[in-house]
């Protein structure tokens, strides 16, 4: 038998497959959006001290305070440099130190009525940026 | 991302992060026996501490040992008063039904016995029905003697096993007379917290420990200033982080509509 009817169905299989990739990396664009609007909202509360219920109590409770801040902003951080990456794979484009270095200059910014919850932010950025680093070379 | 750029970016943060641990580490040394007075809203001086209405929340906040006995220590000042609260947990068997918490308060930051010439008292009357009574003396050769005016006020409370006692001290009162320590703005003072279980004074003292207050010298007018400058800071922040937020929802719809057409 010929093998030319074959090609055009290998090309409709690359294109179904391209769509369904593009698909999945807008549905992660979206829902990393939205998780990081949700951590940013949950932020607001916690870092300009609208809630404070747990601040000034006891050794525990304030250390529960300042971990709940840093994961709050750690979790914005993450899903935010998710969320762009894929959008600017989407327009076919990297994502650069300057979106990255702006990520990095919000989320530091929130915690700013905090000097502990400042040095521990910096401190889980670092990570996650020598974790995302160590995963890109890779 | 170009590598270079990236390694640079690391390089910063992670001397950052070497350099601010000294700053915290001379600040830690120096609070071990000082401590300085934070501004903030006055509190009820009730005996009870409500952090549901951010009572004390700025405070400056110590855990300090008065003998064997943990105790939680806090400092706050406002135009008018220094106020200090005391605050342990001991099993109810253990406290006394006659028990006091004194501050005993240095006319300066001197430690010498001759300096500490006035003395505020919570004294328990009978401790299970909270009654109390403050007082406040004058110390002339070690004897404690009654003012002629109480200046300042306190209260206490025992809650279960959590005991709380709260103290208000005039700074730069008017009323000031020799019968007080005489506090004032921007100075260190030495104060002997004092524990007891018997209301003779001072051979009723059980436990003590001396710490330096230091008063800022800033008003409350002053210092909310400063503090909306960073609350306003911070609200710029999280306001262009909602800017940029509403952008990227509108750039992520319109990349929505471009896939669809270029599906088409």
């Amino acid at each position: 038998m010929s093998k030319i009817p074959k090609q055009p169905e290998k090309k409709k299989k690359s294109k179904e497959k391209r769509q369904s990739d593009e698909e999945f990396a807008y549905k992660s664009v979206l829902i990393s959006a939205i998780l990081g609007c949700i951590f940013y909202i949950i932020s607001i509360f916690f870092n300009i001290e609208i809630i404070s219920v747990f601040m000034n109590i006891n050794i525990f409770w304030t250390f529960i305070d300042i971990s709940l801040k840093v994961i709050i902003i750690l979790l914005f951080f993450l899903f935010m440099t998710t969320s762009i990456g894929n959008y600017k794979e989407l327009i076919g484009k990297p994502l650069s130190w300057k979106e990255l270095l702006l990520l990095i200059v919000l989320s530091i910014g929130q915690t700013i009525l905090n000097p502990l919850v400042f040095v521990f932010t910096l401190f889980g950025l670092i990570i996650i940026l020598i974790y995302l680093y160590v995963v890109q070379e890779m | 991302m170009k590598k270079t750029n990236f390694k640079v970016l690391i390089y910063i943060l992670v001397i950052n992060i070497l350099i601010i641990p000294f700053f915290l580490v001379s600040k830690g040394y120096s609070t071990v026996e000082e401590i300085d007075s934070k501004i903030g809203e006055s509190p009820v001086i009730d005996g009870s501490i409500d952090h549901s209405s951010r009572e004390w929340n700025k405070a400056a906040r110590e855990e300090k040992l008065l003998g064997d006995l943990s105790i939680i220590l806090r400092v706050l000042q406002d135009d008018e008063n220094l106020y200090v609260s005391i605050q342990f947990d001991l099993e109810v068997e253990y406290h006394s039904l006659s028990e006091f918490i004194g501050l005993i308060i240095s006319n300066s930051s001197s430690e010498d016995k001759e300096e500490f010439i006035d003395a505020k008292i919570i004294q328990f009357s009978n401790i299970s029905k909270n009654e109390f009574i403050y007082s406040d003396y004058y110390i002339d050769n070690g004897d404690f003697l009654n003012d002629t005016n109480v200046d300042g006020d306190g209260a206490a409370k025992l809650d279960e096993k959590i005991s709380t006692y709260e103290f208000s001290i005039p700074i730069k009162a008017s009323t000031t007379n020799e019968q007080d320590a005489a506090l004032d703005f921007g100075n260190t003072y030495a104060f002997n917290i004092t524990y007891g279980e018997t209301p003779i004074y001072k051979s009723g003292v059980k436990k003590s420990t001396i710490i330096l207050i230091n008063i800022k010298s800033t008003t409350t007018s002053v210092i909310p200033f400063t503090n909306l400058t960073v609350l306003i800071i911070c609200i710029v922040i999280f306001s262009i982080l909602g800017i940029l937020y509403c952008y990227y929802f509108y750039k992520i719809f319109r990349l929505k509509g471009n896939i669809k057409r270029i599906k088409r």
